[in-house]
This record gives structure tokens, sequence and C-alpha cells, in this order.
């Protein structure tokens, strides 16, 4: 699969796009340039209508009875891919509003739910939105009408507060009753046990979780040199410390971290991808849609 | 080190040291926190307490804590001892360039190297070191005071030439020990630009220096001392029945020359050519050169004799001058009872006397007036005291212009004498040493003018007997030169104005002793009348950097010097006097500057400027003393700007804490802690809405 370009997919260069739909077309549309299209649409094999040949349709997909009757092209079309319902669970704790480069996790996280909201929209689907402190704070039901409300709302939000992750995919698990896609986009700040389990219960709902889970590079590689006091971005405690003697300890801690959520997830059937926020959006985007396609399902 | 602090109460302002540090480790960071997203991990990891506790950040409180003492510091005022600012200024140079300016500089082109060596030293200073240029002959000008104009000392260097006058060493140090002292605390350096001329030397020995004063020589001499000089000239008359003949003997001095030579030597009298001689000059030695008599001119006289130009040109002409008529008139005044015959020896021991010629005229007390003692050059009182009245006043006045007054008392004086303002003694009576054969001459000051004659023959002088003299009581300024055996004055002298008085205890006559029939009589009566009549001290020419006391009675004195300026010189008590600078003749008019001079004086460099032979550098400055007292001669009274430069550290000390708050404030916000900074995202502003 050839790379989308780079410009249409930079942070940095994202962060300069204030209004998010211009952002997910503008993504959506670099990513998919020069893509099979028809790769996306119509796998299932509930006829659904004729259209006249375009250039790009696959030729495989002719209808050469009409053809041999009319002497004209026409492509089949089925109803495929749609009415799958994908709620964003964006996680909108202080640890969120974290950033060593030109975003923070916040920032990217919306930015990742806009594009993947743009998407799926045009792949059929009823998008919402739901963000999350400690409870959900808002929320935008699964709707084929709603990717601007999603993203008004989006634009809007905040991160603040004090999270608790377990407790609000709780809650998103009775906010729908129907089954679909649920995408959690969280910083994963809490204890592999206990968002295994309750990933594992949304799972048991019969959702599809996917798990993006961001981090920034400064979390990751812990670069502070100077001996200073740090302060919880959510509770607000001070710790003064001398980075320099605590890195490598500090790095294993989060590498133990990340080894554990990967198997706590993955475990409890979720997809966990790992987003560092200085890469380009494609790298999520990618993820999303090979899990899209090989969890596609046709009603 | 030296240094002391004149308010040290102030260190107890070091305990404040104490209060970065307990901020540092109390308070630090408390500003500006890292803010994190979790601190999830790094709270499982173990942080001791003390660790926690521990200074981090040392080069920030170094900083701070640095600026605190010096703040301290500077407000204990720190003084530097004298020592420690004279070493801080040491880095400043003060140099002295001394430029030897005698005649002997004129040798070849030994004064080009001079300038040319003064100009590269002066220009090898950096630019905050000082320079001073003192020009040196027999005195010292200080030509450019100490300045850091390089050009200026340049300027002035430009203007020097060589003078005709001799050398020496010792004024010129003395001229720099006092610029040295004045030149504050600077590392002072004189260096002295000379030909090195052994003559010089004398005076050196002794003079002090401050401590630590760098002398150094540059020695321009030339490799040849080769030179040839006219060193003295005599004159005599030849008195013949109709006309009297000038006869001029010169003396041609060389040194050090490769081999003989042949000089032409010329005669000028009254600015012609009055005679030629060629003489071979020996490679070192002298040689008389004597010219044919000449017709003696009337008047006044000057004269010069050259020799071929060598190398050092300045002695190759002595200038000389003379009064044609130099007849020494003396006025015999005896009394009015004295026999021809008591006066006979006296009469006669002058009248041989052919240089000068001394002609005595007697006359009686009271006829001496003005007009009669218009030509005179002395008096001389035979067994009389000094007249009063009119004849008192005329001759008061006569020895006040300097005209001369022997008296000479006889047997007759204790019974004669009479209180006049012009007796250097007064006198109680006579004493008669006919008993014991007569008295001599004990104390006798052979250093003085009057008996010098008989420094190598005192004996002469004790031979003579007198049976009977007076018994002189000095008056107050009276000075006694000679005593008898038992202790009464025999010869006593004082000065009156400008002239000379001399009383003589000693009988001149053979009625009172033998003085008259001793070989030691016709000497020091000939040298009696040339001291008391001033005429002992007239020579032929004079050296360069003695001083022309004119004689008294001139009006509106006025001197043509060599070069043609007119000096008129203020009269003092002593008189007015014409500091002799250049080499020729000096002409003394009264009122205006024309007609006859009604003086001459010829004026040459010293004889022993001629002689080049150069000395070691070494030997110069051995007997030179080098001590801190001299050095801190000046320095007992600190002056304001060396109490400043004392005091000078606590503006340093107030910089030096500024710069480091400076550097505090960049290191404390951008330089240290920035790194963490760079890495705070500031939510609001990243938000895309």
């Amino acid at each position: 699969m050839p790379a989308a370009p780079a410009s249409f997919l930079d942070p940095a260069l994202l962060a300069r796009i204030s209004d998010l739909a211009l952002l997910a077309r503008t993504v959506v549309d670099g990513f998919m340039h020069g893509q099979h299209r028809s790769m996306r649409k119509g796998s299932s094999m509930d006829f659904a209508q004729h259209r006249s040949y375009q250039p790009g349709d696959d030729l495989r997909r002719i209808d050469w009875r009409v053809f041999g009757r009319t002497d004209r092209y026409y492509v089949k079309e089925y109803e495929a891919d749609t009415n799958a319902s994908v709620i964003f669970a964006l996680d909108s704790s202080a640890s969120m509003d974290f950033g060593s480069g030109a975003l923070t996790k916040y920032d990217y996280g919306r930015f990742l739910i806009a594009c993947l909201a743009w998407l799926s929209q045009h792949q059929g689907d009823r998008v919402g939105l739901a963000t999350f402190v400690g409870d959900l704070v808002d929320v935008v039901p699964a709707s084929t009408r709603h990717l601007q409300l999603l993203l008004h709302t989006l634009g809007r939000s905040r991160a603040t507060g004090v999270g608790n992750l377990t407790t609000a995919i709780d809650k998103l698990t009775h906010l729908t009753a129907r089954a679909g896609i649920a995408v959690l986009v969280t910083d994963c700040y809490e204890s592999p046990e206990a968002l295994g389990k309750a990933v594992a219960s949304l799972r048991m709902r019969g959702h599809d979780v996917i798990v993006f889970h961001l981090i920034d590079s400064a979390e990751r590689d812990f670069p502070f040199t100077a001996a200073t006091t740090f302060e919880d971005s959510e509770s607000g405690t001070r710790l003064p410390l001398r980075p320099d003697d605590l890195r490598v300890k500090y790095k294993a801690l989060v590498e133990a971290h990340h080894a554990a959520l990967t198997t706590k997830l993955i475990g409890a059937g979720a997809d966990y991808i790992r987003v560092a926020t200085d890469k380009p959006l494609d790298v999520a985007l990618h993820a999303y849609l090979d899990r899209r396609l090989a969890r596609s399902r046709v009603r | 080190m030296g240094l002391g602090l004149l308010v040290p109460a102030f260190l107890v302002g070091l305990s404040a040291l104490l209060v970065p540090i307990v901020l540092h480790l109390r308070h630090r960071d408390k500003d500006r926190p890292q803010k994190f997203p979790s601190l999830m991990f790094l709270e499982q990891l173990p942080i001791r307490t003390a660790e926690r506790r521990r200074i981090t950040d040392w080069p920030l409180l170094l900083l701070r804590a640095l600026a605190l003492a010096l703040l301290v510091l500077a407000f204990a005022r720190p003084v530097f001892s004298r020592q420690a600012v004279a070493e801080r200024a040491n880095r400043v140079r003060a140099v002295v360039v001394m430029l030897d300016r005698s005649m002997s500089m004129g040798h070849k082109d030994v004064w080009q190297t001079a300038v040319d060596s003064a100009r590269k030293v002066i220009m090898s200073l950096g630019p905050s070191d000082k320079v001073a240029l003192v020009l040196f002959d027999d005195e010292a000008d200080i030509v450019q005071p100490f300045t850091i104009e390089k050009s200026a000392a340049l300027g002035a260097l430009a203007k020097a030439k060589p003078s005709p006058r001799g050398t020496r060493y010792a004024a010129a140090l003395r001229a720099a020990r006092q610029l040295v002292l004045r030149a504050g605390n600077a590392k002072s350096e004189v260096v002295i630009v000379t030909d090195l001329q052994r003559s010089g030397v004398s005076g050196v020995a002794g003079l002090d220096l401050p401590e630590g004063l760098s002398v150094r020589t540059i020695s321009v001499h030339s490799k040849s001392s080769a030179n040839t000089a006219v060193a003295s000239v005599d004159v005599r008359r030849l008195v013949e029945p109709t006309k009297t003949m000038l006869s001029v003997q010169a003396r041609v001095l060389s040194r050090e020359l490769p081999q003989s030579r042949i000089a032409h030597a010329t005669l000028m009298i009254n600015g012609r050519i009055a005679g030629v001689r060629d003489v071979t000059v020996p490679a070192s030695g002298d040689v008389p050169v004597a010219f044919d008599p000449v017709l003696l001119p009337a008047g006044r006289v000057r004269g010069a004799v050259m020799i071929d130009n060598d190398a050092l040109t300045a002695d190759d002409t002595l200038h000389f001058a003379f009064t044609a008529d130099d007849a020494l008139r003396v006025l015999l005044v005896a009394p009015d009872d004295a026999t021809a015959d008591e006066t006979l020896f006296f009469e006669r021991a002058l009248g041989v006397s052919r240089a000068p010629l001394m002609r005595i005229d007697r006359v009686r007390r009271g006829q001496l007036d003005t007009r009669i003692l218009e030509n005179a050059s002395l008096v001389l009182l035979w067994d009389t005291p000094p007249p009063s009245g009119a004849a008192g006043n005329a001759l008061t006045q006569f020895v006040q212009r300097g005209g001369g007054l022997v008296v000479a008392a006889g047997r007759r004086y204790p019974a004669r004498v009479a209180a006049s303002t012009l007796m250097p003694a007064s006198v109680n009576g006579s004493t008669d040493r006919v008993t014991d054969r007569g008295g001599s001459l004990g104390d006798v000051r052979l250093d003085h003018p009057l008996y010098a004659a008989f420094r190598d023959a005192p004996a002469a002088l004790s031979a003579a007997r007198f049976l009977r003299y007076p018994r002189f009581e000095p008056a107050v300024g009276t000075e006694v030169i000679a005593r008898f055996d038992d202790g009464l004055p025999a010869t006593l002298e004082r000065r009156e104005g400008t002239g000379r008085i001399v009383l003589l205890g000693m009988p001149l006559d053979t009625r009172s002793g033998d003085f008259p029939l001793q070989s030691a009589y016709l000497p020091f009566l000939q040298k009696l009348v040339l001291y008391s009549s001033g005429r002992d001290v007239t020579t032929l020419w004079r050296a360069t950097g003695q001083s022309w006391l004119l004689p008294g009675g001139l009006k509106d004195a006025a001197v043509s010097t060599p070069d043609g300026a007119i000096i008129r010189p203020a009269a003092d008590t002593v008189g007015s006097t014409v500091a002799l600078r250049e080499s020729g003749v000096y002409s003394l008019y009264e009122g205006r500057v024309q007609g006859e001079p009604a003086g001459l004086l010829a004026v040459n460099a010293p004889t022993n400027e001629s002689d080049l032979t150069p000395v070691d550098a070494r030997e110069l400055l051995l007997g030179v003393r080098q001590s801190a007292a001299a050095a801190n001669a000046s320095n007992d009274i600190p002056t304001p700007e060396e109490i400043e430069a004392r005091q000078r550290m606590w503006r340093i000390l107030l910089a030096a804490v500024a710069v480091l708050l400076l550097a505090e404030t960049i290191f404390a916000n951008r330089g240290w802690r920035g790194t963490a900074s760079r890495l705070s995202i500031a939510p609001s502003e990243r938000s895309p809405s």
C-alpha cells in the first residue's frame, strides 16, 4: 500500500488547521489518493443498483450481461459495509493536555477521531462520539448525520480533570444497546489489568474495540536533565526529581506498562494500537482501516 | 597582598550567604514546576529524601553566593596598601628619556644616532605608558613632563639640538628623580641616551634614587674618540718704548688621533685674521701654537683661535676677550708724617709687576673724592684709618661699586683709629713681641685665594717676624683669614657691596718686623692687590654653564649674547647676573646696545668636554644608591588620586556583583532551566479552535 503524501499528515502541519472538517477531509483525501476505492466499497453480495462505468472503477465489477443487451458499460453496486455504528471515545482528562512537540496528545486525539469519523462516514457507517474524564462529558449518538455535530463537539472540548478510564468505559458500555465499533483514544494511564477488564466487558457487549494509545515522546523517553519539580497534570501532586538518575528506571517502567497493556488488551479481544504523537496520522489511519476491513461485517 | 578593609564590620553580612542556600534547598523550582501527564510511574521509583534535599544547582548557588559575598565585601570598603597599589600600577610604565645634548654629542653622527635611539624608545611604549623627555648637559631641562601623548614627546625631541656645554650626569639623574617621584606608582624607568663621556661622571656618586627605579643607558658614542681642540690661550703684552705688542700663544690638544697631523691654526683679533700657523699635532698630546706678535688694539679686545674643523667642530674655536689697558691703579694713602722709605718696599713690590701693570699714586687722606677714585682699582690706607666726611662717603661708594680697600695697620694705627663703618674690626691697643723675638703667622687659611699661593710653601709665611701689631677685635660679618701665633687676628676680610675690604695686622714696613725682607712679601702683596681689587677673577674666558656677575654701578645694563639676543638682567641684592649658555663673546652695554661695550666676556665650552673617552655604563651608576626612603619621599602624603586608587576596589566589586546578578538571571531563566521549559506546551495555545 503506497503511503500518503506526508505533507497532509504531518502533525506539525495539521496543528495549523483549526477547522476539524477541513482537516479531516484533507487528511482522508490525501490518505486515500491513489488507493483502490472500489476495494473499500461493495464487498458484500447484496445488489443495490447499476450505475454507469466511471474511469477508475474495477473492470471486474462491469455487468457484462447488461453490456451485451445495451452495448453500454454498467457496474453493479452492492449494499456494502453500511450501517455499522462507530462510537469514538476520547479521553479528556488533564493528562491528555501534554505535548512536547507541535501537538498535545489531546489535539492529536481530536485530529485522529475527526479523520476516522470522516472516513467512517464515507464508508457509510454511523458515527458517534463520547468524551470522558471520570464520567462521560459529551456524548454524540451514533448516526449517519452526526458527523458535523461530532466535529463541532470535538472542536469545543477541552482536556481537564482527573480521569478514570475504567469507569468511563463502563459508562460507554451502557451508552448504546446496538453492537458496533468502539474506538477508544486515550493515554492509558490506568492499570493494565483494570483496563483489560473494562475492555473485556465492552467486548462482551458485542463491540469491536480498537484502543489508540497516544503517547508523547517526552513521556516515553523522559528527556529532562535539570533537577526539576514535576507536577501531576491531573492531581497536582509535585515531586522534586533529578531526571538523570531516574530515566533508565522510568523507561523500564513505561515499557513494562506498554507490554502489559498489549497483553491485557489483546487478551481481551481488542485491537491495541500505540501511536506516538510525533508520528504522522497515516500510521493510525492505516491501522484503523486494516482492522476495519478485517472485521467488516455486512448486514 | 596588602589588602585592608575600611569598614570590616560589614563582613557580618557574610552570614547572609545562608539565605541563598536555604532558599535553594527549600524553595527551588517552586515557581515553575514541570507539568507532567502523570506521576504514576515516577511515584513508583525509590527517591530518598536526602537526595531530594541536596543542592542540585551548584553553579546557580555559587553565582548567588558569590554575588552576595562580593556585595558585602564592597560595603566593607577594601583598600589596597601603598605597595599593592604600586604593584598593580606596575603594569603602566613611566619612562624618562634623558637625551644628552652636551657639546660632545656633536661628534660625527652621534647626535643623529642619539635622536633616533630616543625616538625608538618613545615609539616602543604602550598606549597607556607615560613618557617624559629631559635634555641635559651640565644642567637638565624637562622639555616634556610625563604624558601619554607620544607625539608631544616626539615633537619636543625634534626641536632638540646639541649645546656648547659640558656634561653632568648628576644633574640629569636628579631631574629624573624628581620626575619619577611625581610619576605616582607607575613602574618607572630612566633611559639615558648619551655618549657616556667620562668627564661628566663626577658628582654621580652618592646620588639617591628611588628604590626599584630602573636606569638604563643607551650608549651612542662613536667608536673613535679622536678629537683635536684648542685647549687654552695665553696673551701677553710686550711693552716697547713706543708701542705695546700683543703676543698670543694657544695650546692645541689632541686625543687618540690615528696619527699626527698638520693643523692650520688661525688667530682672529677683533674679527680680523691676525695670524696663521701650521702646527703638527701629535696623535695624543698637546702642542703650543705661538702666533707672531701683533699691535695691541686699544680698548676692549675680542679674539679667537681656530683650527681646522674635525669630527667635533664645537671645540675647534676658543674665544677670549680682555682689555688692552689692564693697568691696575693703586691709590696709596699714607699719613702725613710717613717717610718716603717707609713705603719703599711696598712701592717697589708693586712696581715690578707687569701682568698687570700696577701704577701707584700717592694721595693725601683728605684728597679722596669721587673724581680721584674713578679710575682707581684699589685704595691702600697705610697705617691710617678710613677718612670720615665726604672722603669717607666717596670711599664707601667706591668700595660698594666693586673697588678694593686695604688697610695696612702699623705702629701708629692704635693711636689714630677712628670709628668708621668701613672698618671690619675695632682696635684694642697693640701687642709688643720684641721680648720674644717677634711673633709670626700661626693659623693661616691656605684655601683662601689670598694665601692659596703659599699652599705648597707655608714656611715662607711663617718665616716673617712681627715685633709689634695691633690687637683687632673682629666685627660681626668679618672673616679672619690669618692669625698670629698668639691667636690675634692678622688678616681680616669683609665684603661691602661688591667690593672687598682687607685689614692687615701685619706691618708691611721694616720698622715693626722683617716681612718686607722675606721671600713671601712680594707675591703676597701682588696677590693682595689683585684679590682686593677683584682683578684676580679676571680671566680671558669662562666656561659655559657659569654665570657672569655684572660690575656694579651700571644703569640699565644690557648684555648681547653671542647669538645676538639682548638680555637685560634684573638686579638683586648681589647684583645682576647673566647665565652663560652659549659659546662666543658676551658684550655688556649700559643703556642702549650700541657703541663701545662696557665689558666683554668670552665663553667657551669646558675643556674637559673635548675629552670623548667613554666610561662604562656600570661604572657610571656605580655610586648611585637606591633606597625605599627616596621612593617614598613624595608619597608620605598620598594624593587624592592615590587615595582613590587604593579604594577603587569597591567599584569593581559592585560592577562584578551586577555582572553576576545578570548572569544569574540569564542562567536561572534561560540557560539552565530553559531545557525543561521548552518541553512545556501551553495547552491554550495549542487549541485548534
